[in-house]
């Protein structure tokens, strides 16, 4: 057992958090990795910050509670959360993601480009479908954030990808690559990973979007050859830009949208790991269930969603091969992401 | 950064909706957008006024206002028999005040008719039950006569005058001077104007010396000289006692007294059509009798 | 059994009425009972929603729907309505209210403009007053929080829902696909039976 997690529940529990921290996670060596990518998404950030010049302004016509109003914001600065921030905390509160113009998904903490309308859309609007599936992709974000700090430097962790969100396979996933043959946590493990991971949502990190030149992101995920693989491909897609986003220090590539915060993650599980290719690479895929906060669910639904998850969700599945217990289903390449 | 507000279009109804707005409706209300803006919501139709002018005129087609006694089936048979009462004898438009001949066939002798002529002080009553009172002093004798409305005796209505009083009702006539209710019976009639208003008769009546038969100084009487001098200090008092300022702003009470303006129309609406046929089936009969009378006859 | 007085035209009221006026506990009579109305229509125009006993709640309610309905019929330039209004309304402030806040808010409204919900009795309970049904009265779209559960929670796209709703059929589907095995393998012994 390769994986050094806490075995017992209380011991975490009552433990303090520096004495967790400092026993726990692993030293990274893999930290210097992500600090340069965080070194150069800053610099990145304050270059295209720099590069915007001369504050021009944009109309947003703002619909929705408390009334209908025109905001006049500044061009490729102002964010949708800028603008509810001059109506009340409540609507600051309730922002999970913006639709632009009607039918454009933005996210909360993204500058606006132009004059449009915004409508500020939350877990419990009418049709609530775009906000799930933001945060199902945004559990999936944090999960390789999280298998990041928690898995010891020794496992060789890679992460490889996470696919397209879809909330009725009745999971969200995570794809890593490992050293480590057959690798089949524990009860325990698997439930210090769902602690680690709501622990991970309540420090409370704005997710940031960046769009970044194909050299930059080459040069960020350099040491991981899953992304250095990808990347080609989806730079081909998106005419050389390519979507980071980040929370707290993990930054990850991906399509978006996502929601504003990871504090709105509230009950997460992580029911389960399956092994998904055979001998030549070690493939595994994670899969979890979340909640976001304000919503309840009896002890007893939770559980079924969770002995639902830990069957091997089968959703666009990152190997071509002929395994019997994967789908003819499993898209290319260009659909994952 | 430099950020201002500016408050574009906004209806005056939206700004004030706005400050009772809270953020707990997001989740139901978060989805407005602009075609819900701008799409009116229904309003509720207004009765015609012409329908609840009608409320004047025929009153006996509107129910009693006590919800207990009502009987909706009962109440829309009654309205149809009145109506088919209607075709038969030409029931005109008279209010409490009118001077009104009654021609009535004599129970007791068959064949024979009585005829009154007296001023209407008061209308009882809805439906088939609905009820005047004619009031006459004939050779120094006041009389009143209570005629029930659709009573099939009943051969013929005239109206004399037609005109209306200061009081909804004229019961006060009884402890008037005799001058205010005596009629002369050979009146003729007096023509009005179509589609004119009807005239308010603003006559004061001066009442006779006690007793009374009611206590008049109570209700308010608009048609009444000032009582005030009849009274002793005791009755003075206890008029003052007894009245109650209030009751004009009650305003349950005055509207379980009412018919509402709805349930009025949705009345009117059903009669209207009929009643204005029947109307004038009895004012084209009544001129072709006027025609036979008229015709000069050569002599000779 | 009188005919209606029908002089002035009103407009029906939404809600539920008794056929008669209830009379309310006060030495003063007639007068007293709607200065107590006259309280608690205040009240309930100031505050938008008030907890009370039943009896004073139902009476006060109608006067407020008539009061509501007669502003909206005859406008703030109506002298007798500013008389009604200035009767009923204790602080004169409100009458500004009922005429540029409450028509305005009502003027499209089809039902009542009030809503009159069950409260629960206070425990341990006033011997007194221990048997008296306690409710909510509130004017409709007042700021607070909503009485009865928010029906938006039942929506049908909500997170949690479309989770149980895929755990569902998926359930079921499960269970039709071992039924379908199972008698795939009941035909296939009694094929072989048969052989025999």
């Amino acid at each position: 057992m390769t994986v050094h997690l806490q075995n017992s529940l209380w011991k975490l529990r009552t433990s303090s958090n520096a004495l967790y921290k400092s026993v726990y996670r692993r030293c990274f060596s893999t930290q210097d990795v992500i600090e340069h990518r965080n070194r150069l998404f800053n610099n990145e950030q304050k270059r295209q910050k720099d590069n915007v010049g001369r504050i021009e302004k944009i109309e947003v016509r703002y619909l929705g509670l408390p009334s209908n109003e025109t905001l006049i914001m500044n061009k490729n600065l102002s964010t949708p959360f800028n603008c509810a921030q001059h109506f009340s905390e409540a609507v600051c509160e309730n922002a999970v993601l913006a639709l632009i113009n009607g039918k454009k998904l933005w996210d909360i903490h993204r500058p606006l480009e132009e004059s449009c309308t915004l409508q500020l859309l939350h877990f419990k609007s009418q049709d609530p479908n775009l906000v799930n599936q933001a945060f199902w992709r945004t559990c999936s974000f944090l999960l390789g954030g999280v298998l990041q700090r928690i898995l010891k430097e020794n496992t060789g962790l890679h992460l490889h990808s996470f696919p397209y969100p879809s909330l009725k396979s009745g999971s969200f996933v995570h794809d890593i690559s490992l050293n480590v043959d057959n690798w089949n946590p524990s009860a325990q493990d698997l439930k210090s990973m769902s602690i680690e991971m709501m622990k991970f949502a309540t420090e409370n990190h704005n997710i940031e979007r960046l769009e970044v030149s194909h050299e930059i992101a080459l040069e960020m995920f350099k040491d991981n050859p899953f992304k250095r693989e990808q990347l080609p491909n989806i730079s081909n897609q998106n005419k050389g830009v390519i979507t980071l986003y980040r929370a707290g220090d993990h930054i990850d590539i991906s399509k978006g949208p996502m929601i504003s915060s990871t504090k709105y993650i509230s009950k997460v599980k992580i029911p389960s790991v399956h092994k998904i290719t055979k001998e030549d690479s070690n493939l595994y895929r994670v899969q979890g269930i979340a909640l976001p906060s304000g919503f309840t669910l009896s002890a007893y639904a939770f559980d079924i969603l969770g002995q639902r998850a830990k069957r091997l969700n089968t959703m666009y599945l990152p190997v071509e091969s002929a395994d019997p217990i994967h789908s003819d289903e499993a898209p290319s390449m260009q659909q994952r992401i | 950064m430099l950020r201002k507000i500016c408050k574009v279009n906004l209806i005056q109804n939206n700004l004030i909706n706005s400050q009772y707005v809270i953020f707990r409706h997001l989740s139901a209300k978060a989805e407005l957008n602009e075609a819900a803006e701008s799409q009116e919501k229904k309003k509720t139709k207004k009765p015609k006024k012409a329908l609840t002018d009608m409320r004047f005129k025929y009153p006996e087609f509107l129910p009693q206002p006590d919800n207990r006694l009502r009987n909706p089936v009962l109440e829309r048979i009654m309205r149809k028999d009145m109506l088919d009462r209607r075709t038969q004898i030409n029931i005109p438009e008279f209010y409490v005040g009118s001077i009104l001949k009654l021609t009535i066939s004599d129970p007791h002798s068959q064949g024979k008719t009585n005829s009154f002529v007296g001023i209407c002080i008061q209308r009882d009553r809805t439906g088939l039950y609905s009820k005047f009172a004619l009031r006459n002093v004939i050779d120094h004798q006041g009389i009143e006569v209570m005629y029930d409305l659709y009573d099939p005796a009943i051969l013929k209505i005239e109206v004399l005058k037609l005109e209306k009083r200061l009081d909804d009702k004229l019961i006060y006539l009884k402890d008037a001077l005799p001058e205010y209710s005596t009629i002369d019976v050979n009146m003729e009639p007096e023509i009005l104007a179509e589609g004119g208003n009807i005239p308010v008769n603003d006559t004061v009546v001066k009442m006779k010396p006690f007793p009374w038969m009611q206590k008049w100084e109570r209700q308010g009487l608009k048609g009444v000289e000032d009582l005030d001098k009849h009274l002793n200090l005791w009755r003075k008092q206890q008029k003052v006692k007894h009245d109650s300022p209030w009751d004009k702003y009650d305003l349950m009470k005055e509207y379980r007294k009412t018919i509402t303006e709805e349930e009025q129309s949705e009345i009117f609406s059903e009669i209207f059509n009929r009643i204005n046929k029947i109307n004038e089936q009895h004012k084209q009969k009544a001129k072709a009798a006027r025609r036979t009378i008229s015709k000069p006859q050569n002599i000779g | 059994m009188n005919q209606a007085e029908v002089t002035k035209l009103m407009s029906q009221l939404k809600i539920a009425l008794k056929p008669r006026h209830r009379n309310l506990k006060t030495p003063l009579g007639p007068e007293g009972r709607l200065d107590k109305l006259r309280q608690t229509v205040t009240a309930l125009i100031k505050y938008e929603r008030i907890e009370l006993f039943y009896n004073r709640a139902d009476e006060a309610r109608g006067y407020t729907e008539r009061l509501v309905s007669d502003a909206l019929r005859y406008g703030d330039t109506h002298k007798p309505m500013m008389e009604m209004a200035d009767y009923w309304l204790l602080e004169k402030q409100l009458v500004h209210k009922l005429f540029k806040v409450l028509c305005p808010r009502f003027e499209n409204e089809n039902g009542s403009v009030t809503k009159m919900f069950n409260a629960p009795r206070v425990y341990p309970a006033d011997p007194k007053r221990a048997y008296f049904k306690r409710v909510v009265l509130e004017l409709k779209g007042n700021p607070y929080p909503t009485i009865t559960p928010d029906s938006s929670y039942r929506n049908k796209n909500l997170i949690h829902n479309v989770l149980l709703d895929a755990a569902m059929k998926d359930f079921y589907a499960e269970k039709e696909r071992q039924q379908q095995l199972l008698e795939q393998e009941q035909t296939l012994n009694s094929v072989e039976e048969s052989k025999k």
